[in-house]
C-alpha cells in the first residue's frame, strides 16, 4: 500500500520537475501557423468585440456587470437555430443555398437574432436592473439579480433541449478564397471579420454623433449631471441595454453560422471572454471593446498552438493580469475619477 | 401600523438578546446548539423526517452542501460583506485546501489533522498572492481578477499530474477517530459536528475580529475607502487581511470536504461554486453572520429537498434569487439598522 | 417590509409541509417478494444519448424475467448521473444508503464509476458496468480501483486502444497519426493507450489535449492540417468529437477520422453532419439486433419503446441478466448478490461466456467492434 503511494509521489513529483513535459512549448508553430493563427484568431476576437460591447456599454452607463450577457447571446444562437429550422424550415441536413436567397435568407436570420436578443436584454434589464436601482439596491443586489436572470435562462433552456447540443443546417457552403501562406481564407471567416467591422464603425459614429449617442456618452460620464441637462436616464439606460443585445445578436448569428452548433451552456465560456476582452480593452470604452476582443482572440490561438490547448484559459487570464497591474484602466481605458471599490 | 411596516427582524432580535442577562443569554445559546447538533438525527424522527431529502440522504447533505456552504459563506462575507470586495473566483481557496488534503494524505500519508494547519496556510499564502496585486484595482477589476484565479486554479488542476490531471485524486482517507468517533461514509453525523464545531470557531473568530480594530477598519474601508485612508487606516493591509482571513475559511472547508468525499477531481471546484456562495451571502444579508449562516443553509438545502422536480431545481433556484433580490435586496436579515442608516445618501 | 419576509418564510415553511406530505418517502426496506437494481448512468445532459442507450437492454431484461418469474417482483430505480464524477459523488451514498437496492448495472461512464466508489465499496454494493472502460478502474495497483464490488462486461480500454488505432489505420500504407485526446477519465487512457500500437504501425507526428467542453476546435484543426497527418484518432465523447472533425473537415483534412466507444452513439451522425462521413468507431459491444431475432426485436420495441437498439444495449442486457440470474438463484441480500457475482459464470447475449477475474475484468476478454459512419448511420463493420 505504502510503496504504491511513494512510487505515485515520486513519479509525480518527477513530472511536476519537468518544465518541458508539462507544457509542451512549441515555438516552430511562429514560422509555420502564423497568418493562419492571425486570421483565426481576428475572426474570433472580432466575434468576441461584438458580444463585450454588451458588458462595457452598460458597465458605461451603469457601473454594474452586466452578468446575463452570456445567456442573450446563447439565447442569440438558439434563435438563429429555430429561425433557420423551425421558420424557415431547413433541416439540418439541407443544401447549402446560393445566390439571391442565399443573401436574404442570412440576411432575415441575422435581423432576426438581433432582435430577438435586443428584446430579451431590455427585458433583462428590466428585471434584473430596474427595480433595484429604483431603489438605490446595493450593487450587489443588482449582481445577485442579474446573475439569478442568467442561471434561470440557462436552466430554462437545458430543460428546453434537455441538454443536447443542437445543429444548424449549413446554408452557407464553407468555400474558400484562397490560401496565404496557410491562412485559409474561407467565407465564413471573412463574414465573422467584416460585419463586426461594420458594426463598430457605425455604432462608434452613432456614439459620438448622433444625439442619442452622445446622450449615451453623458450618462457614462456622469448621471447626476445628465439628469440635470434633461437627459431621461431610464431611456437611456434601456438603449444602451438594447444596442448591448442587437451586437450580442450579431456575434450570435455569426458564431451559429461558423460552428454550426449550439448547445444551452454555450454563453459561460462566451461570457468570461467578452468581459476579458471589455477590461481589457477598458471598460466602458467601444474602441477598448473592439482592440481588447482582437487581442484576446489572437492570444488565444497563438497560446493554444504554442503551449497546448489546455493552457490556453490560464494564459489569457495572466496575460490580463499582468496587463492591468501596468495598466489599470486597460490597454485602451481613459482615466476615470472614481477609483473606489 | 407604522411599527409594523419597520418591523426588522434583525433588530428584534437585538433587542430581545439586549434584555436577556447573563445565564439567560448562555442557556439559550447552549440550547441552540444542542438542537442543530440533534439535526442528523431529525430525518428519522417522525415530526421532522418531512426534512428528509430524497436520493441524497440527508445526513450527507446536512455536511454537503449545507455545512460546508455556511461555512464557506462565512468565509466569503469578511471579504464582501465587511470589508465590500467582490470576490467572485472564492472556490479557488477552497480547491487549494481541497487538494492539499488531497496530495499531502495520498503522496506523503498524512492525515487531516495534521494537514489542516498547511491547507489553510496555503490558502492563506494564495490570498496574499492574489490579494498584493488585486487589492489596488478597482472595485470591479477585482471581481474578473478573481473569477480569473478561480478559473486558473481549476484549469492548473486539471493540467497538472501532481493533482492527477481531469481524473483527481482517488482514495483520499478519512480523517482518524477521535475519541471514539468513526468519521466515515457510515457516520456522517460525525462529520456534521466537526462542521458544525468548524462553524462554531469561524464565528467566534469573526466576531472577536468584529469588536476590535479590524473590524472597525473594515467597516471604514466598505463606507467610504477615501475617508478611511485620510483618517490614516492602511487600508491595503486591512483589505489583504480580510481576503488572507476568508481565504483561510475557505482552505478549511477544502480540506474537510476532501477527507469526507474521498476523492476530488476539478470539475467539483467550478465557478458556479462561486457564484453559488455569493448568493448565500447576498441571499442571506450582506455582513451580518446570522443572516449569511441561514441564506447559506436554505440555499443549500432547498434544491436537495425539492429535488423531486429533479430537472427543474436549479431553474427555481435562479428564480428565487431574482425573486428575492428585487423583493428584499438586503437580504433575509439585513446589517444593523445604524450601518443601513448610514448608507443612505443625500439625493 | 418585514410583513413580505415573514409571510414569505411562512408560505416556504408550508410549502416545504406540502411536499413533504406529497414527495415520494426513501424506498422502503426489501421485503421478501421485490427487491430493486438501480441503473447508474447518464440520462440527461450532454451524453445523455449513452445511457438511454443503454438503460432499455436492463428494461428488456427486467421485464423478460418479471413476467417469467411472478415470486420475486424486480423494480429498476435510474441513478441519473449526467456522466458527470461530480454527480455521480453525490447520489452513490443516496443510492448506497437506499436499503432496497441490492445492486447497481452501472456506471456507464468511467469517471462516474471512479467516483460512486468509496459509497458503493462502503455498503457492499455489487456494480456491473455496461461500459465504463477505463483500466485503471480493474488494476489492481490503481489507487482508484474498483475491487471488489466493481465488475464490467465490456472489454476495457486495454483492448480497446490498440484495436482502435488497429482500425483506423486499416488500409493506410503509411499512417501518420495524430492523437488528441479530451482529459476526461476515459477519453486520456483511450488515446494514450493507441500510442504504442500507432508507432508500430506507423508514425506520431503530433497529440493535443484539449478540454471537454471546449467550443472552437479551429486552433487545433490548423495544429493538424501543418502536421502533415492522414489518420486523426480522438479519446473523447460524441458532442465534441463532432466538433473536432467539423473543425478538421472545414479547415482542409482529407486524412481518417476514428474515435473509440465514447463517439460511437446513435446521435453522432446527426452533430457532425458531412463530418461523420466515413468516421470509423471502435465499440467493445456487438450490436443488439444482431443477436436479437426478429420476434423478439418486436417484442424488445414493444417494452421499451425502441426500434433500433442503440449501442451497449446488449452489454446492459447482459449485466442485468447476471442480477437476474442470481436474485433467481435465491440471492437478495447484497452479500448474496456480491458472492454470487464474484464466483458465477453465464453465457451473454452474444453467446461467449462470462467469468469474473478477481479484479473485475471477464476473464478471457471481450472483442472489439469496428463501425463505420455509411450515409449518416452506424454500421458495424467487423471485428478491430
Amino acid at each position: 500500500m505504502a510503496t504504491s503511494r511513494q512510487c505515485r509521489g515520486v513519479a509525480t513529483l518527477h513530472n511536476t520537475l519537468h518544465l518541458n513535459r508539462l507544457v509542451d512549448m512549441n515555438f516552430s508553430v511562429i514560422t509555420t501557423q502564423f497568418w493562419s493563427l492571425v486570421l483565426q484568431g481576428l475572426a474570433l476576437g472580432l466575434i468576441y468585440a461584438l458580444v463585450s460591447l454588451g458588458y462595457t456599454m452598460v458597465y458605461g452607463v451603469l457601473r454594474l456587470i452586466n452578468f446575463a450577457n452570456s445567456e442573450v447571446f446563447m439565447i442569440g444562437t438558439f434563435a438563429t437555430l429555430y429561425l433557420e429550422i423551425h421558420v424557415l424550415g431547413y433541416a439540418t441536413n439541407a443544401k447549402s443555398l446560393h445566390g439571391a436567397t442565399l443573401i436574404w435568407t442570412l440576411f432575415v436570420v441575422f435581423i432576426g437574432a438581433m432582435i430577438a436578443c435586443a428584446i430579451v436584454a431590455m427585458l433583462v434589464e428590466l428585471v434584473a436592473y430596474r427595480r433595484l436601482r429604483a431603489r438605490g439596491a446595493n450593487r450587489l443586489a443588482s449582481l445577485i439579480s442579474a446573475i439569478g436572470v442568467s442561471i434561470a435562462l440557462l436552466e430554462g433552456m437545458r430543460i428546453i433541449t434537455i441538454s443536447r447540443p443542437m445543429t444548424t443546417p449549413r446554408l452557407l457552403d464553407k468555400w474558400s478564397f484562397g490560401q496565404f501562406h496557410g491562412a485559409n481564407f474561407r467565407i465564413d471567416t471573412m463574414m465573422a471579420i467584416v460585419v463586426p467591422i461594420i458594426i463598430f464603425v457605425a455604432l462608434d459614429r452613432f456614439v459620438t454623433k448622433s444625439r442619442l449617442g452622445k446622450s449615451i456618452r453623458a450618462v457614462s460620464m456622469s448621471e447626476e449631471n445628465s439628469k440635470l441637462m434633461g437627459i431621461n436616464i431610464n431611456r437611456v439606460i434601456t438603449l444602451t441595454f438594447c444596442i448591448g443585445g442587437l451586437t450580442t445578436g450579431a456575434a450570435a448569428f455569426i458564431y451559429t453560422t461558423v460552428y454550426e452548433n449550439t448547445v444551452f451552456n454555450v454563453g459561460f465560456n462566451m461570457g468570461i471572454a467578452a468581459f476579458t476582452a471589455a477590461v481589457l480593452g477598458g471598460i466602458g470604452n467601444l474602441r477598448g471593446a473592439f482592440y481588447g476582443g482582437i487581442a484576446l482572440g489572437m492570444l488565444e490561438q497563438f497560446a493554444s498552438a504554442m503551449l497546448g490547448s489546455q493552457w490556453k484559459a490560464v494564459t489569457v487570464f495572466t496575460v490580463l493580469v499582468v496587463v492591468l497591474l501596468f495598466k489599470p484602466n486597460g490597454l485602451f481605458g481613459e482615466a476615470v475619477q472614481q477609483t473606489r471599490t | 401600523m407604522a411599527n409594523l411596516t419597520r418591523f426588522n427582524l434583525r433588530d428584534k432580535g437585538a433587542e430581545m438578546w439586549a434584555n436577556w442577562s447573563r445565564p439567560v443569554r448562555t442557556i439559550f445559546v447552549l440550547a441552540l446548539i444542542g438542537l442543530i447538533s440533534l439535526l442528523p438525527f431529525a430525518a428519522s424522527w417522525g415530526p421532522t423526517s418531512f426534512l428528509n431529502t430524497p436520493i441524497t440522504s440527508f445526513q450527507n447533505v446536512l455536511v454537503y452542501p449545507v455545512g460546508m456552504f455556511i461555512l464557506m459563506a462565512l468565509g466569503l462575507n469578511i471579504v464582501v460583506g465587511k470589508s465590500g470586495l467582490l470576490d467572485l473566483g472564492y472556490v479557488a481557496f477552497f480547491a487549494i485546501g481541497a487538494y492539499s488534503q488531497g496530495i499531502l494524505s495520498t503522496l506523503y500519508g498524512w492525515n487531516t489533522w495534521e494537514i489542516m494547519p498547511f491547507g489553510i496556510g496555503f490558502a492563506m499564502i494564495s490570498g496574499v498572492i492574489l490579494g498584493l496585486p488585486a487589492l489596488r484595482l478597482r472595485g470591479d477589476y477585482l471581481a474578473i481578477i478573481t473569477l480569473g484565479f478561480g478559473e486558473i486554479v481549476r484549469i492548473v488542476a486539471i493540467n497538472l499530474s501532481v493533482t492527477g490531471g481531469a481524473n483527481g485524486i482517488p482514495g483520499i482517507p478519512n480523517p482518524p477517530s477521535i475519541l471514539g468517533l468513526h468519521f466515515d461514509l457510515m457516520h456522517p453525523q460525525v462529520y456534521f459536528w466537526l462542521v458544525f464545531t468548524m462553524i462554531l470557531l469561524v464565528i467566534w473568530m469573526i466576531r472577536r475580529f468584529t469588536i476590535r480594530r479590524p473590524g472597525r477598519a473594515w467597516e471604514a474601508i466598505r463606507q467610504d475607502e477615501d475617508v478611511a485612508a485620510l483618517m490614516g487606516v492602511n487600508t491595503l493591509v486591512y483589505k489583504l487581511w480580510s481576503f488572507v482571513i476568508g481565504a483561510a475559511v475557505g482552505g478549511a472547508a477544502g480540506v474537510l470536504f476532501a477527507s469526507k468525499v474521498a476523492v476530488i477531481s476539478p470539475d467539483m471546484f467550478k465557478f458556479d461554486v462561486s457564484i453559488l456562495i455569493l448568493a448565500c451571502v447576498v441571499f442571506g444579508g450582506i455582513g451580518n453572520i446570522w443572516g449569511v449562516a441561514l441564506g447559506a443553509a436554505l440555499l443549500a438545502y432547498l434544491p436537495e429537498r425539492i429535488r423531486f422536480i429533479s430537472d427543474a431545481r436549479q431553474l427555481v433556484f435562479g428564480l428565487v434569487l431574482i425573486i428575492m433580490m428585487n423583493m428584499r435586496p438586503d437580504g433575509l436579515l439585513p446589517r444593523k439598522k445604524r450601518e443601513k442608516i448610514t448608507e443612505k445618501r443625500a439625493i | 417590509m418585514n410583513k413580505k419576509i415573514v409571510s414569505g418564510l411562512a408560505f416556504a415553511a408550508a410549502a416545504t409541509l406540502a411536499l413533504g406530505v406529497v414527495a415520494t418517502s426513501p424506498a422502503s426496506a426489501a421485503g421478501k417478494t421485490e427487491v430493486t437494481l438501480a441503473f447508474q448512468g447518464p440520462l440527461t445532459g450532454g451524453d445523455a444519448q449513452l445511457g438511454q442507450d443503454q438503460i432499455p437492454g436492463a428494461i428488456y431484461a427486467i421485464a423478460l424475467y418479471n413476467a417469467k418469474n411472478p415470486k420475486v417482483k424486480v423494480n429498476l430505480i435510474k441513478a441519473d448521473s449526467q456522466c458527470d464524477g461530480t454527480v455521480a459523488a453525490n447520489i452513490a451514498p443516496g443510492v448506497a444508503a437506499n436499503k432496497a437496492v441490492i445492486g447497481v448495472i452501472g456506471t456507464s461512464c468511467s469517471g462516474e464509476a471512479r467516483n460512486s466508489f468509496p459509497a458503493y465499496k462502503a455498503a457492499g454494493l455489487t456494480m456491473i458496468a455496461p461500459s465504463a472502460s477505463a483500466v485503471s478502474l480493474t488494476n489492481p495497483k490503481a489507487p482508484d480501483r474498483g475491487f471488489p464490488i466493481f465488475h464490467r462486461v465490456v472489454a476495457h480500454d486495454g483492448f480497446q486502444a490498440p484495436a482502435l488505432a488497429r482500425y483506423a489505420a486499416k488500409g493506410v500504407t503509411a499512417p501518420k497519426f495524430y492523437v488528441i485526446d479530451d482529459m476526461t477519465t476515459y477519453g486520456g487512457p483511450l488515446a494514450k493507450g493507441t500510442l504504442p500500437t500507432a508507432k508500430k504501425l506507423g508514425t506520431v507526428v503530433g497529440t493535443d489535449s484539449v478540454p471537454k467542453g471546449t467550443a472552437d476546435y479551429t486552433s487545433v484543426a490548423s495544429k493538424v492540417k501543418a502536421s502533415g497527418a492522414n489518420v486523426v484518432i480522438y479519446g473523447g465523447y460524441t458532442t465534441d468529437a463532432a466538433k473536432l472533425f467539423k473543425a478538421l473537415r472545414d479547415g482542409g483534412y482529407t486524412g481518417i477520422l476514428a474515435s473509440g466507444d465514447g463517439t460511437n452513439t446513435s446521435d453522432f451522425p446527426g452533430l457532425a453532419g458531412k463530418a461523420a462521413e466515413g468516421v470509423r468507431l471502435t465499440a467493445a459491444d456487438v450490436p443488439f439486433d444482431s443477436i436479437l431475432t426478429k420476434a423478439q426485436l418486436a417484442d424488445f420495441t414493444k417494452i421499451t419503446g425502441v426500434k433500433v437498439p442503440g449501442l451497449y444495449s446488449t452489454t446492459a442486457y447482459n449485466a442485468t441478466n447476471i442480477f437476474l440470474d442470481c436474485i433467481s438463484k435465491g440471492s437478495l441480500t447484497r452479500s448474496a448478490i456480491q458472492l454470487c457475482v464474484t464466483n458465477g459464470s453465464w453465457i451473454g447475449a452474444g453467446g461467449e461466456t462470462i467469468k469474473f477475474d478477481r479484479y473485475g475484468d471477464i476473464i478471457g476478454g471481450a472483442p472489439v467492434g469496428g463501425y463505420l459512419v455509411k450515409n449518416g448511420v452506424i454500421v458495424y463493420d467487423s471485428v478491430a
